[in-house]
């Protein structure tokens, strides 16, 4: 009698999960991608973008237009499915010196937006540095933002600071470029950076990856005093768990996107 | 599956540990039958095991716990960090399976993780009967319950392979 319920349970409990299978296994059709276009080698334009003193109303001196640009992160959600999203809502592009890592008060820009030039024709003179706060982590779901979302990244909550800026090594990462080069082949920039950030380690980690960059040309918007915009998007990924984030949320791969876009006003 | 994203992978989190425990213990008995009668034979000590290879996954679960609570294991982080914590609780009640008294009794394991397992039906019915669950949460949940399978199957295995290596010892 009780093998005759064990093998009634056994059956129940395949039968289930096995529905379980076929309706997770079950793809839909989806619609195959464009054959891809090849042959095509593409050139560098000749433009030379430079923050100069980022001086208001010359136009040779561009501008990092942090109100219309973004850092973004995502990663999959226990590393099995679907995305987790979010984004850094402060950012910038500085090399913040040990002088400079300090707490701010929050009103624009804590450093300027300095370190940088960008290049087109001769991607040696290409380099970028750049920092986000950690602590901005901004996920959009109060339930993560609330909960582990800062914790996780090893850094203390924007209120721990007394609502100010911090730019202590503890909660910033850093982006250096060590390399700049055009890619015939897709019109894009490869870019070699050294990521330095401490996560959850005793001290700051410094990994070099390879991301790409890619360039939205120079256009003229028309206003009572036209102005000159451009676009940088740089795309890479890193491996979290080298900087000792261990949490099971999220997987150990997070793609970051950097939207930045520039004037000359 | 509610509204809190958090308790969701929270849930998800707790039935890899468990969920996959009434299948193997549905197949231990099974494959023991009725040699598992049979005080010392290798189907009674199959069965035997399974209380505390399920107390071992919960130890290994209060492992989990601790390790994404370090360094800060006070409660103003615990209570940050868990969603849920009523369920987290629940499922730690799977250690009293060390305790020869409780162990003695494998149907209450059984009991115990069939809750996690109930959450999978829950999912697969929400499915079928309305559009609240899509494909993706229960490609999730089939996921997780494979891997959860795969530690229990370990755990069995591990509590077994101990079990015989005790009883041979014993005999010397």
């Amino acid at each position: 009698m009780k093998l005759l319920k064990n093998k009634l349970l056994l059956a129940l409990l395949v039968l289930i999960s096995g529905y379980g299978y076929i309706i997770s296994c079950t793809h839909d059709n989806s619609v195959p991608p464009p054959a891809a276009v090849v042959g095509i080698k593409y050139k560098p334009g000749t433009g030379v973008f430079v923050p100069g003193n980022m001086t208001a109303g010359n136009p040779n001196e561009w501008k990092l237009d942090k109100v219309h640009s973004s850092v973004l992160w995502s990663g999959a959600y226990i590393g099995a499915a679907g995305l987790l999203t979010g984004r850094f809502n402060q950012f910038g592009m500085h090399n913040v010196l040990p002088a400079e890592m300090t707490l701010y008060l929050p009103a624009g820009q804590p450093v300027k937006d300095t370190s940088w030039a960008f290049n087109e024709g001769d991607d040696s003179k290409t380099y970028f540095n750049g920092y986000v706060q950690m602590n901005t982590s901004n996920t959009g779901e109060p339930g993560r933002d609330s909960g582990c979302n800062i914790g996780n990244m090893g850094t203390q909550k924007i209120s721990y600071y007394g609502g100010q800026y911090c730019l202590r090594d503890s909660n910033i990462a850093r982006l250096q470029t060590t390399k700049v080069a055009f890619d015939p082949s897709t019109g894009n920039y490869i870019v070699n950076f050294n990521l330095t950030w401490k996560g959850k380690l005793s001290t700051p980690l410094t990994e070099s990856l390879v991301g790409r960059l890619s360039y939205v040309k120079r256009a003229t918007i028309a206003s009572a005093v036209p102005y000159d915009v451009f676009g940088l998007q740089l795309l890479f990924q890193l491996n979290i768990r080298d900087f000792g984030v261990t949490s099971t949320s999220i997987g150990d791969k997070v793609d970051i996107q950097c939207n930045m876009n520039f004037n000359n006003k | 599956m509610g509204d809190d994203f958090l308790a969701y992978i929270e849930r998800l989190q707790i039935m890899a540990f468990f969920a996959g425990y009434p299948l193997i213990y549905a197949l231990v008995q099974v494959l023991a039958g009725r040699q598992a009668c049979k005080s010392g034979s290798f189907a009674n000590r199959l069965v035997q095991s399974l209380p505390y290879a399920y107390a071992l996954t919960a130890t290994l679960f209060l492992g989990m716990l601790l390790r994404d609570l370090y360094p800060d294991y006070s409660m103003k982080n615990i209570s940050g960090q868990f969603q849920d914590p009523w369920l987290r609780v629940f499922g730690l009640l799977a250690m009293l399976n060390w305790i020869p008294f409780i162990s003695q009794k494998p149907l209450l394991s059984l009991l115990h993780s069939l809750v996690f397992f109930f959450f999978i039906i829950q999912d697969l019915l929400l499915h079928i009967t309305t559009s609240s669950i899509g494909k993706e949460v229960i490609q999730n949940d089939m996921r997780i319950f494979t891997d959860s399978f795969l530690l229990n199957t370990v755990t069995v295995t591990v509590i077994l392979a101990f079990s015989l290596i005790i009883a041979r010892i014993r005999k010397r």
